[in-house]
């Protein structure tokens, strides 16, 4: 027999995942949002990202290595593994979280001097592999998929990106299925002050997050309270040095409609170590 | 007799001393350097120029490069030996993420003097 309980409790705390989407690091793209940045053809970006989210009484922590390659100057893969710590009411679990592959390429670019503009098309593939015998659950317990759009200006002085995904979840064994999922990503960025290749240089973000989700549904009914609209303001730093780069930010909330009764995100944070080799 | 000799030993020393002037003329042309300055477009920012830096040090010869963001250009120090074509560069920087529109040698090489 179906746990209702059980299963609307795995939701709920799956959002805490769910809701926040870890986005690879990729050079010198956006700290939330996605950018059109490739890694040149046949280097290795690793990187190690922190995240943390907070929503009510539900928090979680993810640490994550990521490891990209250079398939052409133009087209980027990856594989990103996460470590999750989840803490829900009196409930807590840690172990493996949805292993990460993605892909970009960048379908257009022009370059002039002193800038660069480009698009770029994102695939990723969230697989099932988070523990999800504990509770609350590591993993959304499906395989999903997230396409996307991204485009970028990049100049001296002043940076500019915006981008649009859209994340198509799977089902459950139980036939619980998360709510599908548009992001809209706005970003500009600032470089205070022109330095030389082998200085360290420093860029200011600001982004403008925005996620629409779809309710959930189990077994074709749909679940009351899920789904929803959160946008974000997100402030973040850029700093690097020669193939050394750290990108840190906030995402702040600024507007909620979520559906029913759920925790509203409280805040969301980021830090990433990145090097290119 | 000893004066015969004594000029003997004169035109040795004479001619060892040439013999090694001679040769480090000839190390110090084996040891020249040419520097070219390539013009790139799409040079950003620093962290992005730096696959411009491995593409360039992979190849054989090239001994140096810096990257002048603020004008666009690549600059590349290099053995005598090295030679560069348009095409050669077009996919290195391509390669790169970048977009190469030119390039012209800024140090005369030490053997011909051009």
């Amino acid at each position: 027999m179906l746990d209702v309980k059980s299963t609307v409790r795995s939701v709920a705390s799956a959002l805490v995942v769910v809701l926040f989407v870890a986005t690879a690091a990729m050079a010198h793209d956006p700290v939330f949002g996605p950018g059109p940045h490739t890694l040149f053809k046949n280097g290795f970006e690793l990187a190690f990202n922190i995240h943390s989210v907070e929503a009510g009484a539900s928090s979680e922590n993810e640490f994550a290595a990521e490891l990209a390659y250079g398939l052409t100057g133009d087209w980027t893969a990856g594989i990103e593994i996460p470590y999750l710590s989840v803490d829900q009411e009196s409930a807590g679990n840690s172990g493996l979280g949805d292993i990460v592959l993605f892909s970009k390429y960048r379908f257009w670019r022009r370059d002039d001097f002193g800038s660069q503009t480009s698009a770029a098309v994102i695939a990723k593939v969230l697989t099932e592999s988070g523990e999800d015998e504990g509770s609350p659950g590591l993993g959304t317990g499906t395989t999903d998929a997230i396409i996307g759009l991204t485009y970028g200006y990049e100049g001296r002085k002043w940076y500019r990106w915006s981008s649009v995904r859209y994340r198509v979840n799977g089902k459950t064994a139980n036939g619980l299925r998360h709510g599908d999922k548009w992001m809209l990503d706005i970003a500009g960025g600032w470089r205070p002050t022109l330095h030389g290749y082998r200085e360290p240089d420093t860029v200011w973000l600001l982004e403008i997050n925005g996620e629409m989700v779809g309710r959930s549904e189990l077994n074709g009914l749909e679940l009351v309270n899920s789904g929803g609209t959160q946008w974000f303001v997100s402030p973040g730093i850029f700093w690097t040095l020669r193939n050394f780069a750290v990108k840190a930010g906030i995402q702040i909330p600024i507007y909620n409609d979520l559906n029913g009764d759920q925790s509203k995100t409280d805040f969301r944070a980021k830090l990433t170590f990145e090097w290119h080799l | 007799m000893a004066s015969l000799r004594e000029d003997d030993d004169m035109n040795t020393r004479k001619l060892f001393l040439l013999l090694a002037l001679l040769l480090l003329s000839g190390g110090a042309s084996l040891a020249g350097e040419t520097r070219y300055e390539m013009r790139v477009d799409g040079l950003v920012c620093p962290y992005c120029a730096y696959g411009v830096e491995k593409k360039l040090m992979a190849l054989q010869g090239v001994m140096e490069i810096d990257v002048d963001l603020h004008n666009g250009l690549v600059v590349v120090v290099t053995a005598d030996t090295v030679r560069f074509t348009d095409m050669q560069l077009t996919k290195l920087f391509n390669d790169a993420g970048f977009t190469f529109r030119s390039f012209r040698q800024i140090v005369p090489n030490a053997d011909t003097g051009s």
